[in-house]
């Protein structure tokens, strides 16, 4: 179990949904993000920056053939991050005896 | 830890959130219904194609089957855009899918047999048919049983 730390970084109503996305993949694609949020592209690469910047996502550019491919992947100090926050988020929630349910 | 200013209601929106997202990975990673069927048709046809022992038969039916299983793995890998991560499969869901596999098998080698032992034509054809017709009846449940496997899992570090 990680310890809690609430990071007021991922904690950023879209960053929280992106990141939440990102932890539950190896690796995701940029247009595939993009589409799940409903983002422009350049709200994306806002976000993915911010992130990036303080070595949360890895992003990755290659080509499949001739087309351009972004990859983006969460870091280990992401990774690391998000499971401190998530355990910080269920830390105040236990405090209170409330209950969350899955996919409420 | 450091003491945040959001109320349990918040920290409780933000972790449905969470896994409303988990589930929405897990949804779209895994493979799509027609996925089965269209891979037990062709090993069905490509058994079939062997056991007539006819060379004409079997190189069609070679070149049929490797443009026809390049066209189902690829159309399923290209419309894949995510790879859900292995922590979510974990040890559980990967023995189901080592265990299913192995059942598959034995089912279309102990049919095929047991088709050749009661002097059956085309026995190979019939073990690839029953199998065939298992993973097409199993891979929606199994890919329901996958998914529960996943979205059930502790989030965060929680193993």
């Amino acid at each position: 179990m990680s310890t809690p730390r609430f990071d007021e970084l991922i904690h950023a109503p879209t960053r929280l949904s992106l990141v939440s996305l990102l932890a539950a993949t190896e690796w995701a694609e940029f247009r595939y993000l993009r589409e799940q949020l409903g983002l422009s592209d350049s709200a994306l690469s806002k976000q993915l920056t911010t992130l990036e910047q303080v070595g949360y996502v890895e992003i990755r550019k290659s080509f499949v053939g001739k087309r351009p491919r972004t990859s983006v992947t969460l870091s280990r100090a992401g990774r690391a991050a998000f499971d401190g926050h998530v355990a910080a988020l269920q830390e105040i929630v236990a405090r209170s005896g409330l209950t969350v349910l899955p996919g409420g | 830890m450091t003491e945040p200013g959001i109320t349990p209601a918040s920290a409780a929106d933000a972790l449905a959130e969470i896994h409303a997202r988990r589930d929405q990975v897990v949804t779209a990673t895994l493979v799509p219904h027609w996925y089965w069927p269209a891979l037990g048709g062709l090993i069905v046809a490509f058994t079939a194609a062997v056991e007539t022992r006819r060379p004409w038969v079997l190189a069609v039916g070679s070149v049929a089957y490797a443009i026809g299983l390049a066209a189902v793995v690829g159309r399923v890998v290209v419309r894949h855009r995510a790879q859900v991560h292995t922590s979510l499969i974990g040890v559980h869901g990967a023995i189901t899918i080592a265990v299913y596999v192995l059942v598959l098998v034995a089912l279309s080698l102990g049919t095929g047999f047991a088709a050749e032992a009661a002097g059956l034509a085309w026995p190979a054809t019939i073990g690839a048919a029953t199998t065939g017709g298992a993973m097409t009846a199993t891979g929606l449940p199994l890919m329901r049983y996958l998914r529960r496997v996943m979205t059930t899992r502790p989030l965060g570090g929680g193993r």
